[in-house]
Formats: C-alpha cells, sequence, structure tokens
C-alpha cells in the first residue's frame, strides 16, 4: 500500500456515480446496481474501458495514415486540377510568407492528432502495466486529451467552409478529397477513444484493494 | 447403475467463475479502418502508371510538380522532376504517367512542350497563357514499350485525326503560319501542319492538313492558293471587296478550289504536291506552269527591264522574263545584251475561246513538241512573229517584252534545234523613235551653218561685183564707141539692147531666178537658226510636239 496515498473508493469496496457522483455501497460485487439518487448504471470500472479504448486508437492510428496522404482539397482551375494534402498545404503556407497561419495549421491538423494518438498509447500502457508514478500527470494528460480533442475538427470545418463557398463555376471549383473524411475519422476516433477511457484506471494501480473483478478484466483485456 | 460406495477422498470441484473474457466488438472499427485503407492504398498502387524520361533541350515552361502532360487535352501525367543531365547539356525531365495512359507510352510516342500561340486561328494556346505551358503528347504506333523519350522541337503534325496532309510548295511563305486555316469554299476545312524551306533552299514547303471528309475535294485538278488579306476590285459594278474570313485577314490562310476550266480530277494521293499560288486569280486563270524558254538577243540597252516583267502576245501576258544578262561572242568579241524569258503556253490556250482551244490553234501549248515546233516556226519565218523591247511606262522607263507580227520582217536565220531557241528580235517602239530621233539630230548638229551663211554671203558679194563690172562694161563702150560710127554704135546699141533684154533685162529669166534663189537661202538660213535655238530650249518637242501657245 503506498503511504500517503487517499483511500479510493474502490479500496472501500464502494461506487462512485458516473453522472451524480455520489457514492453508494453497490449492490453486489458483480452487479453494482443503479444509482439510488440518479438511476445511472453504476459501474466500479467502465467494462472493457481498455480494450475499447485500444481499438478505437488503434482505427485513428490507422486512418491518420491516409488522412495526411490523401489529399484534402481538390481544387480545378482552367489552369488544371490541384490536389492538396494536409502537410502540402502548411508548406504552401509557410514558402508563401504566412507562418503564423502555417503553424496553427500543423499543430491542429497535424501535431494535435498524432499528439492525441501517443497519449492514448502512453496512457493504456501505462495503466496495463500497473504503473504508479505519474498519475497526477497522466491524469492531467487526461484531461487535456478530452479537451483538445474537439479542436482538431478545424481543419474539417475549413474545408467544409471552403468546398461550400468556393464554387466558382466553371472558374474554379473545390471538392474535398478522401483525405479529409480520414481526417475526420481520426479525430473522432481519438475523441471517442479518450471518452471510453475510464481515468480512474489511472489510480488503482497505486493502490492494494483494487476492486476485484472489472481492474482484472481490463488488465487482461 | 452401482451406488457410490467411498465419497470421502473425493475433491470439491470448485466452480469456476466464467471468465468474462471476450474480444469486444469495437475491434471492428479498427479492422474496418485498416481494411479501408488498405483498400485505398492498394488501388492507389495499382493505378500507379509508369514513369519515363524525357530529355528535353530546354526546360522552359517546365515545373517539377506541376507542368502536366496532355494528350488530346486528357491529362495522362505529370512532371515530377527536372534536373540537368550529367553533361549539363540537357535537361531530364521525369515523369509519372497515370495508369490508364501506360499503353500509350510506346517506342514512337512523341513529347514537346506546347508553346502558348497568341494567334486568332485557335484556342489551342490559350489555356498556356493561364496554366502555364504543358508536354503534348502524341502517340505511337509500336507495341514496344519504352520509358526513355528524346523531345521534338516543334510539334509533330496532327496524324490522329481522320484526314491526309499535302505538300505544298511556295515561292516564299507570306503571313502563312502553323495553324493557319486552309479553307475550301470558305468552308474552314484543315490548317497548316508545318512548313520549312526546300533543301535547295529556293522554295518552302508547306504542309496542310485537310480533315475527313474535305480531303476528298483536293484533286488532282485543285490549287491550292494564298487567300490571305482582302481581296478589293473596283470595277464598273462598283467596289467588291473578298475575304476568305475575318481570321484570314487576320492571321493568313490558304484556299483551294478546282478551276472551272478544268475538269474534277481524282482525288489526289496524301502526300501529294500542289503549286501554292500567291492569289485566287492567279491560281483560277494560271494553269500548271508548262514553262517554255525563249532566248533574245537584243541590240539596245537593257535599261528598265527587270526579271519578272511581263512577256505579252498582243498585249496580253503571256510569260515572264527570267533572266536579264549579258552573252559574250567570242568569235565577233562582243557582248551582246541576252533575255531569256518563259513563255507559259497555257495561259494562251486559257485565253483561246472554248471553241478555239480544241481546234488546232492549241498549238503552242502543243500537244508534241513537234506540232508546237512546227507552229512556231510557221508564226516566226511566215508571220514575222518577233520579239521587241517596249517601254511599258514612260515616266519610270519601265520595260516589257512584247511579241507582235511584222509582216515585213526579213526572214530570219533561227537554229531550230537548239534549246533554249533563240527568237528573232524586232527593234521596239519608243526605242526606235528615241534612235531616229537622236541621229536627226545629230546630223542637225553636224551641219555647217555658220560656213554656208559665209558662203551665201561671199556669193551675193560676188553677185554684186559682177553686176557692177558689167555696168562698168557697158557705160565704156557708151564712152569708147560713141565716135566709133553710129553703125558701130547702133549695132553695139542694138546687140546691148539684145543684151539687155535677152540678159538683165527686167523679164529676163535668169536674173528673176537668181534672186529668189537668193532669197530662199536666206530664209532658209533663219528658220533653220530658229529650229535650233528652240530645239535647244525644248528638246521634249521630238515626244510632244510642239506647245501649243496660249491664246
Amino acid at each position: 500500500m503506498m503511504t500517503g496515498a487517499p483511500v479510493t473508493a474502490a479500496q472501500l469496496r464502494l461506487v462512485s456515480c458516473e453522472a451524480c457522483h455520489l457514492v453508494s455501497r453497490p449492490a453486489s460485487a458483480e452487479e453494482p446496481g443503479f444509482c439510488r439518487r440518479c438511476g445511472e448504471k453504476l459501474e466500479a470500472r467502465r467494462p472493457g474501458s481498455i480494450q475499447t479504448t485500444w481499438a478505437l486508437t488503434f482505427a485513428a492510428a490507422i486512418c491518420y495514415i491516409p488522412a495526411n496522404a490523401l489529399p484534402v482539397l481538390d481544387t480545378t482551375t482552367p489552369a488544371g486540377s490541384e490536389a492538396d494534402t494536409i502537410l502540402g498545404g502548411v508548406v504552401f503556407l509557410y514558402t508563401s510568407g504566412s507562418w503564423p497561419l502555417a503553424l496553427v495549421v500543423l499543430i491542429a491538423s497535424v501535431m494535435i492528432p498524432l499528439g492525441k494518438l501517443v497519449s492514448l498509447a502512453y496512457l493504456l500502457i501505462t495503466i496495463q502495466r500497473g504503473s504508479v508514478t505519474n498519475s497526477r500527470e497522466r491524469t492531467r494528460l487526461y484531461r487535456m486529451v478530452v479537451f483538445i480533442g474537439r479542436w482538431s475538427m478545424l481543419d474539417v470545418f475549413v474545408d467544409t467552409f471552403t468546398v461550400a463557398l468556393v464554387q466558382l463555376q466553371p472558374l474554379m471549383s473545390v471538392a474535398p478529397g478522401a483525405g479529409v473524411l480520414f481526417f475526420a475519422a481520426v479525430v473522432v476516433l481519438t475523441m471517442l477513444a479518450a471518452e471510453s477511457l475510464d481515468p480512474r484506471l489511472i489510480w488503482d494501480s497505486g493502490t492494494d484493494a483494487a476492486p476485484a473483478t472489472p481492474i482484472s478484466h481490463a488488465r487482461h483485456g | 447403475m452401482a451406488e457410490p460406495t467411498d465419497l470421502g477422498d473425493l475433491p470439491q470441484a470448485t466452480v469456476m467463475r466464467r471468465k468474462r473474457f471476450r474480444i469486444s466488438i469495437v475491434w471492428i472499427i479498427p479492422i474496418l479502418a485498416a481494411v479501408v485503407a488498405l483498400g485505398i492504398a492498394i488501388q492507389r498502387i495499382r493505378n500507379e502508371g509508369p514513369t519515363i524520361t524525357i530529355i528535353f533541350k530546354g526546360a522552359a515552361g517546365i515545373e517539377a510538380g506541376k507542368t502536366s502532360i496532355k494528350y488530346k487535352d486528357v491529362t495522362i501525367g505529370q512532371v515530377d522532376t527536372v534536373e540537368l543531365s550529367d553533361d549539363y547539356t540537357r535537361v531530364l525531365v521525369t515523369a509519372k504517367i497515370a495508369k490508364h495512359a501506360a499503353r500509350l507510352i510506346v517506342e514512337d510516342a512523341k513529347f514537346w512542350v506546347v508553346q502558348p500561340q497568341v494567334s486568332l486561328s485557335g484556342v489551342s494556346g490559350l489555356s498556356t497563357l493561364l496554366s502555364g505551358q504543358y508536354i503534348g503528347f502524341q502517340a505511337g504506333t509500336s507495341t514496344k514499350r519504352a520509358r526513355s523519350f528524346i523531345a521534338l522541337d516543334v510539334p509533330p503534325m496532327i496524324t490522329d485525326q481522320p484526314g491526309r496532309l499535302f505538300l505544298l510548295s511556295a515561292a516564299t511563305l507570306g503571313s502563312v503560319g502553323i495553324g493557319a486555316p486552309v479553307y475550301y469554299r470558305s468552308v474552314n476545312v484543315g490548317e497548316v501542319a508545318a512548313y520549312r524551306l526546300a533543301d535547295d533552299g529556293k522554295s518552302i514547303k508547306i504542309t496542310v492538313f485537310i480533315n475527313a471528309p474535305y480531303d476528298k475535294y483536293v484533286t488532282s485538278e485543285t490549287r491550292f492558293w494564298n487567300a490571305s488579306g482582302i481581296q478589293v476590285s473596283a470595277g464598273a459594278n462598283g467596289v467588291d471587296i473578298r475575304t476568305e474570313s475575318i481570321v484570314s485577314v487576320l492571321v493568313g490562310g490558304l484556299a483551294f478550289d478546282v478551276p472551272a476550266f478544268r475538269p474534277p480530277g481524282e482525288p489526289a494521293a496524301a502526300n501529294a504536291e500542289f503549286t501554292l499560288y500567291q492569289d485566287k486569280a492567279t491560281a483560277m486563270t494560271q494553269p500548271d506552269p508548262v514553262e517554255r524558254r525563249f532566248v533574245l538577243y537584243f541590240d539596245q540597252s537593257l535599261r528598265g527591264l527587270s526579271v519578272g516583267a511581263p512577256v505579252t502576245l498582243f498585249g496580253l501576258t503571256v510569260g515572264r522574263v527570267a533572266e536579264v544578262g549579258l552573252s559574250y561572242d567570242s568569235r565577233d568579241m562582243v557582248f551582246r545584251p541576252r533575255v531569256v524569258v518563259t513563255f507559259l503556253p497555257e495561259r494562251l490556250a486559257a485565253r483561246l475561246s472554248s471553241e478555239d482551244r480544241t481546234a488546232a490553234g492549241i498549238g503552242l501549248a502543243g500537244q508534241t513538241p513537234e506540232v508546237r515546233a512546227r507552229t512556231l516556226r510557221h508564226l516566226v519565218e511566215d508571220r514575222g512573229l518577233r520579239a521587241q523591247l517596249l517601254t511599258g511606262s514612260l515616266l519610270t522607263g519601265e520595260m516589257y517584252v512584247g511579241f507582235e507580227y511584222f509582216p515585213n520582217a526579213p526572214k530570219p536565220k533561227i537554229d531550230w534545234s537548239r534549246e533554249p531557241l533563240e527568237l528573232p528580235v524586232a527593234p521596239g517602239g519608243v526605242t526606235t523613235i528615241e534612235a531616229k530621233l537622236t541621229s536627226i539630230l545629230t546630223k542637225i548638229d553636224n551641219m555647217p551653218l555658220d560656213a554656208m551663211g559665209a558662203d551665201i554671203r561671199k556669193l551675193l558679194v560676188t553677185l554684186n561685183q559682177t553686176l557692177k563690172d558689167t555696168d562698168r562694161l557697158i557705160s565704156n563702150a557708151d564712152a569708147q564707141w560713141v565716135p566709133e560710127g553710129t553703125k558701130t554704135l547702133e549695132e553695139l546699141h542694138r546687140a546691148i539692147a539684145d543684151a539687155d533684154k535677152s540678159l538683165l533685162g527686167k523679164d529676163s529669166g535668169t536674173a528673176q531666178d537668181l534672186r529668189d534663189t537668193l532669197q530662199e537661202l536666206t530664209n532658209t538660213a533663219r528658220s533653220v537658226r530658229v529650229l535650233v535655238e528652240y530645239l535647244e530650249r525644248h528638246p521634249e518637242m521630238f515626244i510632244r510636239g510642239k506647245k501649243q501657245e496660249s491664246p
């Protein structure tokens, strides 16, 4: 038992409601029952949280490759058509002199999704290995991943706006490329992954009296 | 069934809690993502066409990652890299070709840079103004694939369109450029595909492409002409302006048709050669130039006669002067002006009425050389056909060669077997007058007018003396012979009276004649002086005559 570590609800065989955070005794270890105050189904830990998160993270990682490799914007002018990838856009913005904009796009569209993927993987690995260090930092990281997730949609947002607004047929037309679909998938999948990760797991390893069943499931799942 | 006997030692089975380990359904998501991504990747790889290398002399307008390769205006590839060759003399361009066009990339495929052409004849180059240049492509016929090509300097001729190429031979290119339209009855049926200088550098070979189905109108009798510009003709009916199209006014163009007086002819074979006439009138009237050359030796100055000057027969142009020069007669050691004229017999035939043409009158245009020679011989020897140097314009002194009949001309000596044949000449029009005037002037100039005047004066003095002497003789006789006797005197008187009557009498013809003669001579001398003085002041009088005094 870690000295100085606060007593967790799991150690006391208590269950907190995820909706209204009311701590109550579970009906049984197997079936904790429902929250008396708000009627939410009680779970000591979300079932299959780690497995789900892994799956979604993997899916996002797979989608991340075509999201960057495929064009997000197909511009057709009389001069010919041009397909731009995200990184191509960054390079274009940088070479055309607007490096602050290039930086924004680079951070929002390239680094944040990648950072989220790495962060999720890191959290999952540390939970599964039962790491007891840096729990506080890891929790902070988790919160940041959840918070920042939606901002990556900026790129998709700009893309859809551009497509909708720049329809100067026959002079110029812009169509979304396949890349933007994968990019949106990356963002959505990482958001879902972050949601499906039960942050309470971060703290379970530090305690002896981890809730017996759900955690062991998670550990092996 | 046996009853269990001893149950005490048996181990108690434990209730294993069912392991709730199961693979979450959520793993479908990454599998799905992987499948889709893989599918796209495979499709991309499958769509990957070949990468080829094109060698250019220069990379003008070619940009890596931007310049596309187009075939029939469809992009079939894109330039990947542009770099210099190892010896820095050429440019190596690597390009990715789309999968669907991979089969086009064969050995004899052609690549070239499409230059922006700022001409009104077409919009082919207009897109390059916006998009920058692109690499044009023409598929080959070979089946062998290749990955390395050498780009063409100039675009190849269009051959993938149905139609045929024809070769035109012109003296000058004029304003015709590549892409200039070709018209048939004012319908745009083709274009100029290429032109080049003939190997001897003396003519231009223009390749025109006539689109199917119009190419069948090009027959063995077809004449091509340069349809550039506007034809304006003013006549009794007013001013007539003709042009094939506004485009041809601006960028030039060619046209073709079959002359009305020729049969339609057989459709011409591809790459058949034609002559390009300078304008429609020439093309439609002038049959194929079957040229005959004749040599003329004139005995007068050739000043004003230039190459290309017309050769006329009774004032109608039937040929032109081909050479103006000298020949050296080594026997007589003299230079002789030598003129070579080309005679276009078919032009003459075109001037004939249709009945005459079918009749024997076509002798000069000649079916056989024998008939031609016989006709010419008849004309020259019996009819007196002679060449003359004539003045086309008194102002500029421009000369031309005219053929006319001189029935009184002496029969010439002609070597009929020589080629080119020498034809006899006759002294020509104004030149003859000029020569005669000159000779008259020279004669007048040479007249000893002063001496004549002196002689006349001397004559008058002598006459005067004679008269005086006679007078004295009479007075002497009077004085000496009176005393001699009346008889003698009377006889003398009678004699003198006779003499007086016969010789010096008022009515004597001799004296009168003499006086008249003297008077006439004086008048003549005065007139000649006046004429000479007037001529000195007005030499043009010989041409124009004496100017009428205005009242």
